[in-house]
């Protein structure tokens, strides 16, 4: 049944299904993984590097861009398809602050990627997306967020999710363990994130990208260092916790 | 002869058929000279050819017969043959015992002297310390027309029954029938289909119907339920058919089963050389990020 409408985007199926839009979340989860969590005075976005070629250039392949000083993004997907939407995200915030004079809200600028996506898949002749994007940053009001498009053009807001590959392993780990706690300072998120990301990436701290962005503060880039410090940290309080859990069975 | 309704004349066909006419469809049946021979061309090109290539002889018996085995693992496509190459080649030292060399729209093997499992070949070995354990891994497709072929040169006419054999195979998970939502299946899994012979209970739960299985892996089971030997197919359904990791680890239930429990030696070690083949063989695709 489905052979007869995948073909076409503007074609719903008898069961209601757009299997086109469906297939480009199917291309979300090629991508690597991506796992972002809002904390109150920080958000984190941590992304499994991508492994390249010995001659290629590592810096050109990055999964985690500024739109604007307030606003970063993160994907997962098809590499050129985000280009293009990150391009006109950036070019859209401009345009709203020379128009309006004030910076993009994040809520704002995550509708226009979406209507951007729903746009492509209600068009003849073309395809949609085949990315999904968690974007976060701080409001003029200074409350931090995260919001997750994906393909079909819908958007949400989050405390915490994942996209990509093993994404469902990933979200399932922060529902169990996104807690007031676990946010309760900017180091916790930060380790949160971490956490949440070696439960997938296969060799640990050196496959692994962060940023933040604090309030009134602009996007930062962990190094390699930090962030091999910030994993090993993890890792001695995984021990520690170990340690004292089987000290309690004893 | 019948008249249609814009009273055009056509040629109605006829059931009970006229002289002339099968006359006219003999000669349209009837092979020119050129055509068998383009046919016999075709065949001799499609031929599936079994050779050692130490000595770059070819077999004259089929495979089975000139190496006896009680058990016998067959590896079909790329994912299969990394487990075997990482968790079963590791705990001993294999001998190459031959190897297929055939030609089809999907597969153009040449001569070549130096493998990786991901080439496109079909190899098989036997463990020095038990020969009667051989292992084939397969990475190439072998088309319908050719999978007789590949079993009778390597069963035979007339094959051993007390022998055992395991295929391990990959499909993708959108041919996977169920009444269950897609969004619930944790791909990738593992299903199992064995032959009426086969006793032991399977490493996973079996495939439902209306699944089936197809390509080689179902012409080996299939020869194997006629010929009464004892077979089982384990076939992982999986959403990546590249070379991919978690595909791969995803068979890691088979290493309890009978036949390939004695064969693992060092899971850690088999979990490095995993890790090297992934970073040595990995696709460098670009597309996705």
């Amino acid at each position: 049944m489905a052979s007869q409408y995948d073909r076409a985007i503007t074609v719903f199926s008898p069961d209601g299904h757009l299997f086109q839009v469906e297939y480009a979340q199917e291309a979300v989860k090629k991508g690597s993984t991506v796992v972002g969590i809002r904390g109150t005075d920080i958000v984190v976005l941590g992304v499994e590097k991508k492994s390249v070629a010995k001659l290629q250039d590592e810096r050109i392949v990055r999964k985690i861009c500024a739109l604007d000083d307030h606003v970063c993004m993160a994907f997962a997907g098809l590499t050129a398809d985000a280009r293009v939407v990150i391009s006109r995200a950036r070019v859209e915030c401009q345009s709203h602050k020379l128009t309006v004079e004030d910076p993009v809200t994040v809520e704002y600028i995550t509708r226009f990627i979406a209507t951007l996506k729903q746009k492509y898949t209600q068009s003849n002749g073309r395809r949609p997306f085949g990315i999904s994007a968690l974007i976060v940053g701080f409001d003029n009001d200074g409350i931090s967020r995260l919001y997750q498009t994906d393909p079909s053009g819908t958007y949400h807001a989050w405390k915490a999710n994942a996209i990509g590959r093993s994404a469902k392993t990933v979200r399932e780990f922060l529902e169990k363990n996104y807690t007031e706690d676990a946010i309760a300072n900017d180091s916790e998120a930060i380790k949160l994130a971490i956490r949440a990301l070696l439960e997938v990436v296969q060799s640990g701290g050196k496959n692994i990208e962060l940023a933040i962005i604090r309030r009134k503060q602009p996007l930062k880039m962990f190094s390699a260092k930090e962030i091999e410090l910030q994993v090993n940290e993890t890792g001695k309080k995984k021990e520690e916790a170990k340690k004292k859990k089987s000290k309690k069975t004893a | 002869m019948a008249a249609t309704f814009f009273g055009e004349v056509v040629r109605a066909p006829c059931r009970a058929g006229t002289e002339d006419e099968e006359e006219e469809e003999e000669e349209g049946r009837r092979e020119t000279p050129e055509d068998g021979e383009v046919r016999q061309q075709l065949a001799r090109k499609r031929e599936v050819r079994f050779l050692r290539r130490q000595t770059k002889t070819t077999l004259e018996v089929s495979l089975l017969e000139k190496y006896p085995c009680s058990k016998f693992i067959i590896a079909i496509g790329n994912n299969a043959v990394a487990f075997l190459s990482s968790f079963i080649m590791n705990s001993g030292v294999w001998e190459e015992v031959g190897c297929a060399k055939l030609w089809n729209e999907w597969c153009r093997t040449v001569d070549t002297t130096h493998l990786s499992p991901t080439e496109a070949f079909c190899v098989f070995y036997h463990l020095k310390s038990n020969p009667s354990v051989v292992l084939c891994q397969c990475s190439c497709y072998v088309a319908e027309d050719q999978q007789y072929q590949w079993l009778e040169k390597v069963f035979g006419s007339c094959p051993r029954k007390n022998m055992q054999v395991t295929i391990l195979t990959c499909r993708h998970v959108t041919d996977y029938k169920t009444s269950e939502s897609t969004s619930s299946l944790h791909t990738p899994f593992l299903k199992a289909l064995k032959t009426q012979n086969f006793r032991e209970p399977p490493c996973c739960s079996l495939l439902e119907q209306p699944n089936i299985v197809h390509d080689l892996p179902a012409a080996v089971l299939s020869y194997c339920q006629v010929w009464k030997i004892s077979a089982i197919l384990y076939l992982c359904y999986t959403d990546v058919m590249k070379l991919d990791l978690i595909t791969v680890e995803a068979f890691k239930p088979v290493l309890s089963s009978r036949s390939l429990k004695s064969l693992v030696k060092n899971i850690p070690q088999s979990t490095e050389i995993l890790k090297k083949l992934m970073t040595t063989n990995e696709i460098q695709s670009n597309i996705y990020t």
